[in-house]
């Protein structure tokens, strides 16, 4: 499955080589060079983390620069759909820059170091130090045969296919964010699908809740019913898919609302009339680079959404109390309690059902907590990448938050460790699933 | 001097064992006005065929405009007939669904783009100004040939090709047709090539080829 996820991302790293070099049409030895130094400095990059601070690279670098960029690509689309119209802004007057050495090297070599740090991330764990080595720097010279590769096959593309700097911009972005899309934790579409559930979650709970429903004699509680839809998770994945696709299609569009060239001076028709149909067919062209950057994002969104990642999802153990009223759970009893995988518990009491876990976080410390959180609806956790997943909101927890309150995290459960096992209180843990759990369940689905 | 539009070398076009021309050696300057006559079979039309770039030959070489007609891919031909050619043909072949003006802006949209204006002005060129939204079926065949001489001239040919334009109409439409083409072309300057039966059409051009089974059996310069 690695080698799949490595083969479509190596191939967007083509593809963005190919689109750089298209936008850059005059520097394409600078481009093919800068792409190759650029992705063996983002692999470099990650090995000497990996190596410097074992199971601690910090993804949140590669991610930030993912987000700066998607923000920066998003700034870029409005100014160009602003200057489609307007014809000038300041932002954009960069024609001096576009296809000089200066922006072949930068953009090249920055394209380089980002996809190089993401798909580097992708590499599977390797126990030995050389194959980890032998590993990384056959990923560091396939990126740059592939950077020569982008170059022959772009001979191939036909003339017609131009690039603006904002869809090259576009391009670079989307293939960067497919990428990383396939790696649990620099994935950008689900974090911002969530983002805008919160957000329209807070809207609601502060604006409507908070100030206008209580006080307005008009409003009947059924429309909770209504309200209550507004807290589904597809709310916030289509909110998140507007966010997501919007600059791509401005860029597109700003491309399509370009103004023909003034045809007025030419006395002969044809003439004319073969000058407009050159725009025109230029203009259609041009969309090309969009329309991938469009197809980038769709796979992207959809990586995100239905990731190829196998989550570690074990069935739930079903157990009893004492006649006290206590759960035991050995330790290395049907399970090894110690092995750092999450160990899923179903407690029955009447008519009541519990679903619980027990985990061994990275500091070696069990927490048992709620297979559910205080927020979402009760789907439960999977783990995966050293994170637990919220099924609900696909919202990633590090191992090591595992057990705090709060957020997306799962309610943690009052225990007892002992050398025989963990103690848990039934009725406590019933009463905690029913107070967050099932109160949760309701303002889900809209008092149902 | 006139620049040469058309050269052709030991021009020939054979269709299977048939040759309908054989090796012909023609030169058409710029801006001339050449007919063609012979017998049906004696290889007129085949020759405007191949000019015209409709048509390939079997052998010897063609250029047109500067252009090695042989040496062009499918999509040069076409890119060719698009730019370089207008033809006028006996049986005019006019779009029946679709106005006047309409069939004109037809000739356009393969050209380059549609311009209605453009469109309509070529036609009240041609003295159809008043029958702009007519189909074909509602026009007389003059002016339905002058529909095809609007829509043969619209994307500004160097090349004007007559199959027999007048082929099927009567002496007074005939005669306003060749004024109206006479007129076009000192307006235009294209130069033509025009297929014929008739000696009196014939005689409105510069020079006269006749041909028989195929070969240039004799040329014949007008006293302008």
């Amino acid at each position: 499955m690695v080698a799949v996820t490595l083969s479509l991302q190596l191939i967007a790293w083509t593809v963005i080589v190919l689109v750089i070099m298209r936008g850059i049409p005059g520097h394409r030895r600078a481009v093919t060079i800068g792409a190759g130094i650029g992705f063996a400095l983002g692999v470099a990059g990650v090995l000497v983390m990996y190596r410097l601070l074992p199971g601690r690279v910090p993804l949140g670098m590669i991610k930030t620069a993912l987000g700066v960029s998607f923000f920066f690509l998003w700034t870029i689309a409005v100014a160009a759909i602003y200057r489609s119209n307007v014809r000038d802004f300041p932002l954009l007057r960069w024609g001096w820059f576009v296809d000089t050495p200066l922006s072949a090297w930068t953009g090249a070599i920055m394209a380089g170091i980002v996809a190089g740090s993401i798909i580097a991330c992708r590499l599977p764990g390797f126990d030995i130090a050389a194959i980890q080595l032998l590993a990384f720097a056959a990923l560091a010279l396939a990126g740059a045969l592939l950077a020569s590769a982008a170059r022959a096959v772009e001979r191939l593309l036909p003339s017609l296919i131009t690039v603006t700097p904002s869809a090259l911009l576009a391009a670079v972005v989307a293939l960067l964010l497919f990428c990383s899309s396939s790696l649990l934790r620099l994935d950008l579409f689900s974090p911002l699908s969530m983002k805008v559930m919160k957000g329209i979650h807070d809207f609601v709970h502060q604006f409507m809740e908070s100030i206008l429903i209580p006080d307005h004699i008009f409003i009947r509680p059924a429309i909770w019913g209504y309200i209550g839809i507004l807290f589904g998770k597809e709310v916030g994945f289509w909110g998140g898919m507007v966010i997501w696709f919007t600059p791509a299609i401005l860029v597109a569009l700003a491309i399509y609302c370009e103004p023909l060239p003034s045809v007025a001076h030419i006395r002969q028709g044809a003439q004319r009339r073969r000058l407009l149909a050159d725009a025109i067919r230029t203009q259609r062209y041009r969309l090309v680079i969009p329309a991938v950057a469009v197809v980038a994002l769709a796979a992207a969104a959809y990586q995100s959404s239905f990731p190829s990642v196998e989550y570690w999802d074990p069935k739930p153990l079903a157990v009893t109390a004492t006649p006290a009223g206590e759960i035991l759970i050995p330790k290395k009893g049907e399970v090894d309690l110690e092995d750092g995988k999450l160990h899923k518990y179903l407690y029955k009491r009447g008519d009541k059902e519990v679903r619980f876990f027990v985990l061994m976080t990275p500091d070696g410390k069990l927490t048992v907590d709620l297979d559910a959180c205080a927020i979402c609806k009760p789907d439960g956790y999977g783990q995966a990448e050293g994170t637990i997943i919220c099924y609900y909101c696909k919202t990633l927890i590090p191992l090591d938050t595992v057990g705090k309150p709060g957020g997306c995290n799962p309610v943690p459960v009052p225990f007892t460790e002992r050398a025989d096992g963990v103690h848990i209180d039934g009725m406590s843990l019933v009463n905690n699933w029913t107070r967050t759990v099932q109160a949760t369940t309701r303002v889900k689905e809209g008092n149902k | 001097m006139a620049e040469t539009i058309i050269e052709t070398s030991g021009l020939t076009r054979s269709y299977g064992d048939i040759c309908a021309l054989k090796p012909l050696d023609l030169v058409v300057s710029e801006g001339e006005w050449l007919s063609v006559m012979g017998h049906s079979g004696s290889g007129k039309s085949t020759l405007l065929n191949l000019v015209g770039g409709l048509d390939r030959p079997s052998n010897g070489s063609l250029r047109v405009g500067g252009e090695d007609l042989l040496a062009l891919s499918e999509d040069g031909l076409a890119r060719f007939r698009r730019e370089f050619v207008g033809i006028i043909f006996q049986q005019h072949h006019l779009v029946p669904y679709l106005t006047a003006v309409e069939n004109v802006m037809l000739a356009q949209y393969f050209h380059s783009v549609p311009d209605e204006a453009e469109a309509r002005s070529a036609l009240e060129r041609v003295g159809l100004g008043h029958r702009l939204k007519n189909r074909p079926g509602e026009l007389s065949g003059g002016e339905q040939q002058r529909v095809c001489i609007a829509r043969a001239i619209i994307n500004s040919p160097k090349l004007l090709l007559g199959d027999e334009p007048t082929g099927n109409l009567d002496h007074s439409s005939t005669v306003m047709v060749m004024e109206l083409l006479k007129e076009l072309r000192a307006e235009e300057r294209f130069t033509v090539v025009m297929v014929t039966h008739n000696q009196e059409v014939a005689a409105w051009g510069d020079r006269t080829i006749y041909l028989d089974d195929g070969v240039l059996v004799r040329e014949e310069r007008m006293r302008s």
